[in-house]
This record gives structure tokens, sequence and C-alpha cells, in this order.
């Protein structure tokens, strides 16, 4: 489902990120990308995402050899995929509801359809009622939701997280990180990137450590 | 079709929300518009009142011909009707001239003539063919009859005039195009700035898969939008300025006796102008955006 293969980024000014990265991820797997800050997480995220391209090496997702993607064919590669941020990335100015159904207004969704998914999305993070609020009235823990309800609400394959309970305290953190439990139950392959080593001793989960950019072992 | 027109449906009712939001900017950006684009269309409109004035004034390329003082005016004036080219002619006897002429200086009462009549014959000549080539040829001819002694043409002024009007369509012409590029710029600039303001929103957007089309619109829509009102607002001060003009051409009218009333824009080129500004407001906004997609790709 996602694999890397003797992958190397550098950036403009010179900075290596990565430096002949290589794992997979079998489809419906969970796996948790932890290192050092610098380690390279994000970078890694970034790549799979297609918001960065590597400097040299292979990237397979969901069947898309990505070096071979096409500019034009980079938004619909994006819908198979779902992002969570630490920072979450909501539109403080529109509603929960239009946070929410953003990907399926974008993948071309009107109507009845949206709206039944996207508050089914919010029932399964716990914030039915919520929609007509707006995220600065709701508190971390919930504006991760929401951002994760996003993410999911057109049932990608693949879910990808970027420290998402980075800025969250360790009860919410637990609940956060069950919830990608709950989805990777479902057949969602999860990738998530933190280095909250409570949740990665509590889930049991496969773990891919990276350290200044290099691999340091996938146990 | 349907759900591809809701989409568009939503997207517009969000940009007029964003208007909405920001009245003060977006007010001033359209009536900057509208002034940039009430110069040109006024000055176009200010022509065409003066071509259709001068319309009314032109005698259609007659020729006043003068005939010898003494010779035997009816035979001129049959010679004249035989000349190939020739319409019609209206013959102005000596006496019916002098009492015109009278009647128009005012000073008939004055017997500043006595009994004498210094006034010539005139046949007013039709051309057939009207135009200045034609009618120059016509005069020419005219003039080689024995009995005519000068023939003045009316056309020269006129020349004058379309001369002048052609020089000015041309110059509202200039003006319209550099006007409208700085329109362009202007709108460009001004969705820069608004999508600068929007770069987390488009860099979400991105993120969960929009295209370019669909991060495009709603800046293509603010575009057109801006660029429509602000042709709605040069239509306003046209007809503010149109109002403003209505008295002192009225007064014109009286002091020469004549019946003239200034006219604006007709209606489809009102809605032309309502287009001509959406038109560039898009494509500043599309000249905009092309270039902050293109820095924000993978």
């Amino acid at each position: 489902m996602i694999e890397l293969r003797h992958v190397f980024k550098r950036y403009p000014l010179g900075t290596e990120a990565l430096s002949d990265v290589g794992f997979s991820l079998d489809k419906g797997e969970m796996a948790f990308l932890t290192g050092p800050s610098g380690a390279g997480k994000s970078t890694v995220l970034k790549l799979i995402c297609l918001l960065e391209r590597p400097t040299r090496g292979q990237i397979t997702v969901n069947g898309h050899d990505l070096g071979r993607l096409p500019a034009r064919r980079l938004p619909y590669f994006r819908r198979e995929i779902g992002v969570v941020f630490q920072d979450n990335r909501l539109l403080n100015e529109r509603t929960v509801f239009d946070n929410v159904a953003l990907p399926l207004v974008v993948a071309g969704m009107t109507g009845d359809e949206v709206r039944k998914r996207v508050l089914a999305a919010l029932d399964k993070v716990g914030l039915r009622g919520r929609e007509r609020g707006f995220p600065l009235a709701l508190s971390g823990g919930e504006q991760q939701r929401v951002g994760i309800a996003r993410a999911l609400v057109h049932r990608p394959p693949v879910l990808i997280a970027d420290e998402p309970t980075g800025n969250l305290d360790a009860a919410l953190s637990d609940d956060i990180i069950d919830l990608f439990r709950e989805f990777n139950d479902h057949g969602v392959t999860v990738l998530v990137a933190t280095h909250d080593l409570r949740q990665i001793e509590r889930l049991k989960k496969r773990v891919i450590r990276l350290g200044a950019g290099h691999m340091l072992g996938a146990a | 079709m349907k759900a591809y027109m809701t989409r568009h449906a939503q997207v517009f009712m969000r940009t007029l929300g964003d208007f909405a939001r920001s009245p003060a900017p977006t007010l001033m950006t359209i009536i900057l518009i509208g002034l940039t684009l009430a110069l040109p269309t006024g000055l176009y409109v200010g022509l065409v009142n003066l071509q259709r004035l001068s319309q009314g004034w032109q005698p259609r390329g007659s020729l006043s011909v003068y005939l010898k003082r003494g010779g035997a005016d009816d035979e001129a004036v049959a010679a004249i009707r035989r000349v190939p080219g020739v319409a019609a002619v209206r013959y102005i006897s000596p006496a019916q001239g002098l009492r015109e002429f009278k009647r128009a200086s005012g000073l008939g009462p004055m017997g500043l003539f006595g009994r004498r009549n210094p006034l010539p014959g005139v046949a007013i000549v039709a051309p057939a063919r009207p135009g200045p080539r034609s009618v120059a040829r016509l005069a020419a001819q005219l003039k080689t009859l024995p009995d005519v002694a000068h023939v003045q043409s009316n056309l020269v002024w006129v020349e004058r005039l379309d001369a002048a009007l052609a020089l000015g369509r041309r110059l509202v012409a200039i003006l319209a195009a550099t006007l409208g590029l700085a329109l362009v710029l202007i709108l460009a600039n001004t969705t820069r700035a608004t999508v600068a303001s929007r770069a987390t929103e488009i860099a979400v957007v991105r993120l969960v898969g929009g295209t370019n089309a669909f991060i495009r619109r709603p800046f293509l829509y603010i575009g057109a939008l801006t660029g429509g009102l602000g042709a709605l607002c040069a239509l306003m001060v046209l007809e503010a300025g149109l109002v403003a003009l209505e008295g002192p051409v009225a007064a014109l009218d009286r002091a020469y006796g004549a019946h003239y009333r200034l006219s604006g824009l007709g209606l489809e080129q009102a809605l032309a102008l309502l287009a001509l500004g959406a038109s560039l407001g898009w494509l500043g906004a599309r000249i905009a955006v092309a270039r902050a997609l293109r820095r924000g790709e993978a």
C-alpha cells in the first residue's frame, strides 16, 4: 500500500532531510513513524502526500508510482489519502460542517450525500451536534477530531497523521490514537508520525524509526 | 450537469458572502474601476452625440451654383439639370435670395440695397451620388458650363468635422485599450492580495484534492463580479454626467432654436460595457491566480 525505496530528499538550501530511506506498509496495516525532532518524519509524510517530491528514489502509494504521476493527476491522487496535522489546519471562518465537507465538495459531491457523510464522520469522532459551530469555539482535542473527520469523510484507503497528539494532554491523546486504531480495524492503512513513546508502547503496532534523515530500523 | 451548476451556485453565493464581509476595500476597488471605465465611455458617448448633432447639419453634399448675372437663368438651370450626376435642382432667383437675406440678416428695414439687387441667381444642386469624390467631380463639371460663375461645395467643413470625429474615435479606442489594460492590472493586483490572504485555505483545499479549477473558481467569480460592478458604477457616473449636462444643453438648444437631446448608452451598449467589465475582471483574476497556483505546485 505504501512503499519507499532508497528515498533521498535534499532541500534547495542544501539541507539533506532524508538519506536512503526505505520501508513498506501493507494494505490495512498501521504503523508509527518515530524519531527525534529533525529526524525527517514530516518530510516522509510530505513525500507520501506529494506535497514535496523526492530528490531520488521511488515511492509507491496505493498502486501509484509517485515519480510518474503527472501534475494534473495530483488532486485525484490526494483524494485517496486522508491527512491529519498537529495544528489540524482547519479553516476558522468556516463552520465545522463546512470544514468536514470540504473533501466531498472538492470531489464534486453535493446535497444530501454530503450531509449524510459529514454527519456520519462527526458521529464517529464524537462531535455530532457541533456541526454548526466554528473551530475556534472548540477545544484543542475537539479541533483535532474535526481534522480527523475531515481526513476520513471521503473514506480514503490511506490515513497519514503528523504528530496528531502533539498539542494534546495524555487522555485526549489516547482518544485520538484510539480513533486511528478504530479506523485501522475497519481496513484503513494508517501511518502516524509521533515521538509519543507512551502511545507507541500502548498500541503495540509496528514502529519505523528515523534519525537525522536515516533509517534506524523498522520493527 | 445539475451538480456542476449547484457547485457554481454555491461558489457564487460564497463569493457574495466574501464581498459582504469586506465591503470597504471591495467598494473602493469597484469605484476605482468605475472611474477608470467611465472616462473612455464618457468620451465615446460625447463623440456619438457630436456625430449625431453633425449629421443633422450635413446638407448631404449639396452644391451651390452661382449663375452669371445678366444671363438667362432658366436656360442655365436647364443646362445644369442635363449634367449627368445631378439628382435635383432648386433655383433661388435673385429677388428670392434678397428677400431671404433681408429676413435672415434683419437689414431689410434699413433699405440698405435700395432698388439695386446685387445677388445672382443660385441653383442648389443635389448630387445623385453623395460622397466627397463624386461631389467634387460634379462640381468640376458644373464649373465648365458657360452661365455658371462659381460653384461652392458645402462638403468641406463636414469633411473636416468627420476627420476630427475619426481622430476622436481613434483616441477613445487607444484610451479604452490603455485603461482596459490598467483595469486588468488593478484586478490582478487585488486578486493577488486576496489569494495571499487565503494561502492557508488554498493549501488545505490542495491537500484534500482540490483541482486548480476548483481553487481558481471563487477568485474568478470575485474578479468578474468586481469588474461587472465597476462597469455598473461607470454607467452610473455617466448617467450622472448626462443629467448634469442636461441644463446647459437645453439652454444652448433654446439659444440656437435647435431640438437636440443628449443621449447616453443604449441598452445593448450598456450590457456590452457590463460584459466587458466582467470579462476584464475575470481576466485579471485569472492571471493573478495562475501565477499563485504555479508557485504552489509540488
